[in-house]
């Protein structure tokens, strides 16, 4: 027996297992690892997919190969040097504008493109809605290439008109793929592509008009390089280059956040896998303890009792971890399909990497978390044979919590996590889990003493809770947070935007209109009281760039994703007004005095949220690019802003008399009562340039994105809810002998079925209403402190939040009695057997 | 003597197995009279446990019948056996087999409350102190010796006044001076409250404190039971 061989030993840990799996011994173990594996399998696919997806576009995400993009036309000097250089040239011109139609208005983002669009990638388009798409150049003039969705929101076909400001257009396709709006996933407006040379015609776009003009090349890398380096020195302010690698980062930014919140969630489920398969393992250990000493009389080495156990694991976790990979591969899809509509439609597969790294997270687990209490049955004492009550050294506690720590490590490692953020994640959800447990702790023993005169059942359920306190409170505490998260996402995604919008005032503005031509502005406002609508003045609109602070250029100052970042990034709104805006407080500094010195640099008043985030203060001085030149101004005070109101805000309010030579736009607010949408349709005809912005609308589409992503946060958090009912089932697979015991004796000394079922309804129901009401408690917490503090909105409770408890109830309830029916059905005879 | 309180009639035990079936318990019969006491003696394996499970209706015999109580026991689903044993039978086991999660006296109240007796409290509390244990109830069963333990034990198999006690070597567990006082207990018991006694043992002095002996053989009946 001594000299067995590896293959002897392989096949004896083979048929073993058998033998076990027969039994049921390992499923819990079995299962955990499944989930880590699923989970992690499906979130890496999620991830290398979506970058797939990103890289395939790489030269086509532009369109182009190299693109020049401003607010303003390029100049013709910046366009010659690109013909010089021997490249292809295309036109873009971008802008939102209304669309009318007899029935109706909606707004959109039109695209203007000349016949040389695109120079990389293709357009597709079909003859009707959800018809057969086909490759080609774009819309001729006189046409409109419009995506399906525009065509059901102002019910339409193809063939029928639309008018783009003055111009009218026959809608000839159906738009299907854009290279260059790969990235674009939030886009709140249905696409609308036209022709460059109706663009004039239309009339919509006025100097000051807010338009992104983009001049897209292609061409050979060496003429591109000759390119950009004689063009940089010429650029703009309000101009940039963009090559592929500039069009992904930004995308890769966005993506990158929400992958990395994903893998913390498969982390935690991981996590919580790992310790259903550490308990399952040491009882898996446990069990066989006579075996390993049976062996090791019988001749086994240590390292071969050890070896053969190892096995068992290793096959068990090899097809836990394919099965998972499987899984995972599987449950992919179905994220990316509640993901619908957000991200590109073609995806390409991720490959069998993601597959690879999950089994390989699987097996790192089984690793780390099982084999510190395997590592016991190499040590049990051949002596056990005689003496039951010989017990193997246990591991040292290094060796256990060292494993589980290292395999964590290597698999945070794997998920590239933001190490500072978990940490504080996991460090802050240990904190909140220890003191959130003693006082669960402290809930139970108080419970077991109000409740000494209760029903006998009621005793034992909680008696057996209180046996193994410390499970109890983790279970309750793991199922608490898991059931917070999600019922925190439910409420944010189901609530949050009502809320914010039942508290507006009845007739508070819903609708924006931008673009104002300043020789339309009488009659604008005149038309706007025609029909009653309540308006808000109309404020001048430059658009305009911060560029320096006190002579330093602004990137230097800001840090990133900050709120100035993305303030510099884009053209302000600017505007003048000579009295301070309704919802407008200063808090620093003084409104303009009446007669500044003639020398002294026109003031600026500046948002102080801004100010905080660009570190401005009063008497700073300021530099902006405005239509390619340059403008100072000082920071003459500042002021807080209430942006709930709905009327038009400015980061940026000039001094009135500084900003008058620029070619400017108005812009106003107005609400107008349900109903009266064929004024609106007049109103947008006889302004064409005017882009009226429906907010309910805008707040519907952000709704259903909101929704779609919640609902694809929630998916993942299942896997997490999944592996918790791992944890409760090893926990309980650990109770299993004493229970069965318990049960035989109770039904020994004559107790019926019903008695032992309503214990366990107890016990299980017990722990899953403490969970619920901790997640309750919970999140009424973080939804009090969010809607004060985040989001500055009325706070009231939600009483449908105490369903939580009784879901809990009865999820963990039934979870509990299912796992310990065996307990139920254990023959009385097993305690005289046992005795 | 009072009348016929636990009646076997050729009570036999066959259990399959890979050698094909295996004979426990071979064509037994017995009378017991209420307040009767009876010790069950034998090597391993002769099948004593066996025998007492199934007069105690834990198990159901291959052949034969059992009568407790006046109840046909063959002819009870499970949950009704249980019916009859939480009215009629009490328990002492070898490894006391009190319930961890629950304190002395809820351990005594268990088979009260099981027969839902409205004054489970007081009654587990005076047979509590009837053991000696007046000053212990609420200490978990962790918290006894095992000499304490066996006591809060025979106080629960007392607690529904049973008409029969079955005890599986209820010394076994104890050393022999705690044993001693142990049967002692029992005995007196088993004497206060006319009690019928079925005990399985390996102790031959607690064997011959009772009134009939049987000695088992490959469950066969060696010994012939005396009248």
């Amino acid at each position: 027996m001594a000299h067995l061989s590896f293959f002897r030993l392989l096949s004896l840990a083979l048929r073993q297992l058998l033998r076990d799996a027969r039994a049921g011994e390992l499923r819990v173990l079995f299962f955990a690892l499944v989930i880590a594996v699923t989970a992690s399998t499906a979130i890496g696919y999620f991830g290398a997919r979506l970058n797939g997806a990103m890289l395939l576009r790489a030269t086509e995400f532009l369109g182009a190969d190299l693109v020049l993009q401003g607010s303003s036309p390029a100049n013709t000097a910046q366009i010659n040097t690109g013909i010089d250089q021997g490249l292809e040239h295309a036109r873009v011109v971008e802008f939102s504008s209304v669309i009318a139609t007899d029935s109706g208005i909606q707004l959109s983002s039109i695209k203007a493109t000349d016949n040389n669009y695109p120079l990389r990638g293709e357009l597709r388009s079909a003859a009707e809605p959800y018809g057969t798409e086909t490759p080609g150049k774009g819309p001729a003039p006189g046409e409109a290439w419009v995506e399906s969705r525009l065509l059901a929101a102002l019910n339409l076909k193809v063939g029928d008109s639309i008018d783009v400001g003055m111009k009218t257009l026959r809608m000839s396709r159906v738009l299907t793929y854009e290279p260059d709006r790969a990235g674009n996933f939030y886009s709140l407006t249905p696409r609308v592509l036209i022709n460059l040379a109706d663009l004039d015609a239309t009339g919509v776009v006025q100097p000051g008009s807010r338009v992104t003009y983009r001049d897209l090349w292609r061409g050979a890398p060496a003429a591109l390089v000759a390119y950009q380096e004689a063009i940089k020195p010429t650029l703009a302010a309000h101009q940039q280059l963009l090559n592929s690698r500039d069009g992904n980062r930004q995308i890769g930014g966005a993506l990158g956040k929400a992958e990395r919140y994903l893998n913390m969630a498969s982390l935690v489920a991981v996590l919580l896998a790992g310790v259903a398969v550490a308990l399952s393992a040491s009882r898996f250990a446990s069990r066989r303890f006579d075996a390993s000493a049976l062996l090791r009389c019988l001749g086994l080495s240590r390292r071969q009792a050890l070896l053969l156990f190892s096995l068992q694991l290793a096959i068990l976790g090899g097809i836990a971890a394919f099965s998972g990979a499987l899984l995972g591969w599987l449950a992919q899809f179905g994220l990316f399909q509640l993901l619908k509509g957000l991200l590109p439609d073609e995806i390409p597969p991720g490959g069998i990497a993601p597959a690879l790294a999950g089994i390989a997270t699987g097996l790192v687990a089984l690793a780390g978390f099982a084999l510190p209490p395997l590592a016991a049955l190499g040590r049990v004492p051949p002596l056990r044979v005689l003496r039951r009550d010989l017990l193997p050294v246990p591991p040292s506690s290094w060796l256990v919590y060292g494993a589980a720590l290292f395999a964590l490590g290597l698999i945070m490692w794997r998920l590239s996590l933001d190490l500072l953020l978990t940490f504080a994640l996991l460090g802050g959800g240990l904190i909140a889990a220890l003191l959130l447990g003693g006082l669960l702790l402290l809930g139970l023993r108080s419970l077991r003493r109000l409740l000494a005169n209760a029903p006998l059942a009621w005793r034992l359920g909680l008696g057996q809770l209180l046996r193994h306190p410390l499970g109890a409170a983790g279970q309750s505490l793991a199922f608490g947070l898991i059931l917070l998260a999600m019922a925190l996402i439910a409420l944010l995604r189901g609530e949050l935007l009502d809320t914010w919008q039942n508290q507006l005032p009845k007739d508070a503005p819903n609708y924006f209109a931008l673009n104002i031509l300043p020789d339309d502005k009488g009659d604008f406002a005149h038309r706007l009281s025609e029909f009653s609508a309540q308006a808000a003045p109309l404020f001048p609109v430059i658009p305009g760039r911060l560029t320096h602070i006190n002579g330093e250029a602004v990137q230097q100052i800001v840090s990133k994703d900050s709120t100035g970042d993305r303030a510099i990034q884009r053209d302000l709104s600017l505007t003048w007004a000579a009295d301070l805006p309704q919802g407008n407080t200063l808090s620093a500094g003084q409104w303009w005095q009446a007669n500044p010195p003639a020398d002294a640099l026109p003031g600026v008043s500046v948002e102080a949220d801004l100010a905080a985030s660009l570190k401005l203060k009063l008497g700073d001085h300021l530099t902006f690019s405005i239509g390619g030149m340059e403008r100072e101004a000082q920071v003459s005070s500042l002021r807080t802003v209430n942006w709930d109101s709905f009327q038009p805000n400015f980061y940026m309010i000039f001094q009135p008399g500084t900003l008058q030579d620029l070619p400017t736009t108005y812009l106003t607010s107005f609400y107008l009562a349900p109903g009266h949408d064929q004024q609106l349709v007049a109103l947008s005809r006889a302004f064409p340039a005017v882009t009226i912005l429906q907010v309910d609308a805008l707040l519907n589409q952000l709704r259903s994105i909101l929704g779609q992503v919640t609902l694809a946060v929630e998916y993942v958090l299942l896997f997490v809810l999944a592996a918790g009912l791992t944890v409760l089932f090893a926990g309980l697979q650990a109770t299993l002998d004493e229970r069965i015991h318990q049960g035989a004796l109770l039904r020994a000394l004559g107790a019926g079925r019903s008695v032992l079922i309503k214990t366990r309804r107890i016990e299980f129901g017990l722990l899953g209403a403490a969970s619920g009401l901790l997640a309750a408690l919970g999140t009424e917490l973080i939804s009090l402190l969010l809607y004060h503090y985040a989001f500055d909105l009325k706070w009231s409770p939600h009483p449908w939040l105490l369903v939580l408890p009784l879901l809990g109830a009865l999820l963990i309830g039934g979870a509990g009695v299912f796992g310990t029916r065996r307990a139920l059905n254990a023959s009385p005879l097993t305690v005289l057997r046992e005795g | 003597m009072g009348p016929s309180i636990l009646i076997a009639q050729n009570l036999s035990k066959v259990v399959p197995s890979a050698e094909g079936d295996l004979t426990i318990l071979h064509e037994l019969s017995l009378d017991l009279k209420q307040g009767d006491s009876l010790a069950i003696v034998g090597a391993s394996g002769s099948g004593k446990s066996t025998l007492l499970g199934l007069l105690a209706g834990l198990d159901l015999p291959s052949a034969g019948t059992v009568t407790l109580a006046g109840n046909d026991l063959g002819s009870l689903d499970e949950d009704r056996r249980a019916q009859v044993r939480a009215e009629h039978v009490g328990f002492v086991f070898q490894s006391f087999q009190l319930l961890d999660s629950l304190s002395a006296l809820e351990n005594v109240m268990l088979p009260l409350e099981l027969d839902d007796r409205p004054d489970a409290r007081e009654h587990a509390r005076s047979l509590l102190e009837r053991v000696g244990l007046g000053q212990r109830l609420s200490h978990l069963p962790r918290q006894l010796s095992g000499g304490e333990q066996q006591r809060v034990a025979i106080a629960r198999a007392f607690a529904a006044d049973p008409a029969v006690l079955f005890a599986d070597e209820p010394t076994g567990n104890l050393d022999s001076h705690t044993g001693e006082r142990i049967s002692d207990l029992l005995f007196e018991l088993n004497q206060e409250r006319g009690t019928t006694l079925v005990l399985v043992t390996h102790d031959e002095r607690l064997a011959k404190r009772c009134r009939r002996l049987i000695h088992l053989e490959a469950g066969r009946l060696v010994t012939p039971l005396e009248p």
